[in-house]
C-alpha cells in the first residue's frame, strides 16, 4: 500500500493503518525492530521475538509468570 | 562467568522484560558489570536458587537471597523496576520452597530498603526472621 511522509514535528513519519495495527497487535507503546536496507532501498518493521534459551525449563518459566500474575496488585504498587 | 552465572543472568533479563510487558516500565540492562555482580557469589559460586536448584538448608537459602536483593537494589542494573523484579523474583523462591511467608509484608520490606544502611547479612537475617 501506499502511504505519504508527514511532518511530526520536526521529524517525518508514514501513519499506520488500523488494519496493520490490529493484523500485528500493535499498540501505542509497542517496540517495533526497524530495518534499512540501503541496496533494496527498503525499510521493514517486525515485531521484536523475545526467545527462551532451549536450556530453560518451560514449566519455570511459566511458574514465574503465575507468580507474577498472583501477585501483580502488589508488584504493581512498587513505584521503581 | 560460570555456565550457571550465565543462565542465572539470562533469567533475570527474561524476568526484567516479563515484568516490562505484564506490568510497565522500561526493559533492557543499563549496567551490565551491576547485573554480573548479582549473579556471582563470593569464591566464584553462582546464585543458584532460582534456577530450580534445592538448597539443602534454609541458612545457604538465605544467605543467597540476601546476596541478591542486596546487590540488585544497590546496583540497579536494568533500566526500570528492579525492586518490582526483586520481589517477584522472591514470591517465586519463597513459594517453590515452600516457606510461609506475608507478601505485603515482603512488599514493604524491598520497598523501603535502603542499600546504605541495609547490608546482605542485615536482609538474610530477616529472612531468617519472617520466613517460616
Amino acid at each position: 500500500m501506499k502511504r505519504k511522509i508527514i511532518r511530526v514535528g520536526s521529524s517525518r513519519g508514514v501513519l499506520l493503518p488500523r488494519e496493520v495495527t490490529r493484523a500485528m497487535s500493535w499498540d501505542f507503546g509497542s517496540e517495533i525492530d526497524l530495518t534499512v536496507d540501503k541496496g533494496r532501498r527498503e525499510v521493514t518493521l517486525k515485531t521484536i521475538k523475545v526467545s527462551i534459551p532451549d536450556d530453560y525449563d518451560p514449566d519455570h518459566l511459566k511458574q514465574i509468570e503465575d507468580t507474577l500474575t498472583e501477585h501483580e496488585d502488589v508488584l504493581g504498587d512498587i513505584d521503581d | 562467568m560460570t555456565k550457571d552465572q550465565t543462565k542465572q543472568l539470562k533469567l533475570l533479563c527474561y524476568v526484567n522484560w516479563l515484568v516490562a510487558q505484564k506490568i510497565g516500565g522500561e526493559s533492557g540492562v543499563r549496567n551490565i558489570d551491576a547485573l554480573k555482580s548479582v549473579v556471582a557469589l563470593p569464591g566464584g559460586d553462582s546464585l543458584t536458587c532460582f534456577l530450580g536448584e534445592r538448597l539443602s538448608n534454609r541458612k545457604d537459602l538465605y544467605t543467597q537471597l540476601g546476596w541478591f536483593v542486596y546487590y540488585l537494589i544497590d546496583g540497579e542494573p536494568f533500566n526500570s523496576k528492579n525492586r518490582t523484579l526483586v520481589l517477584l523474583m522472591l514470591a517465586w523462591c519463597l513459594k517453590y520452597y515452600q516457606l510461609e511467608f506475608d507478601v505485603d509484608t515482603l512488599a514493604d520490606f524491598i520497598k523501603n530498603l535502603d542499600p546504605m544502611k541495609q547490608g546482605n547479612s542485615d536482609i538474610s537475617l530477616w529472612f531468617s526472621n519472617n520466613c517460616r
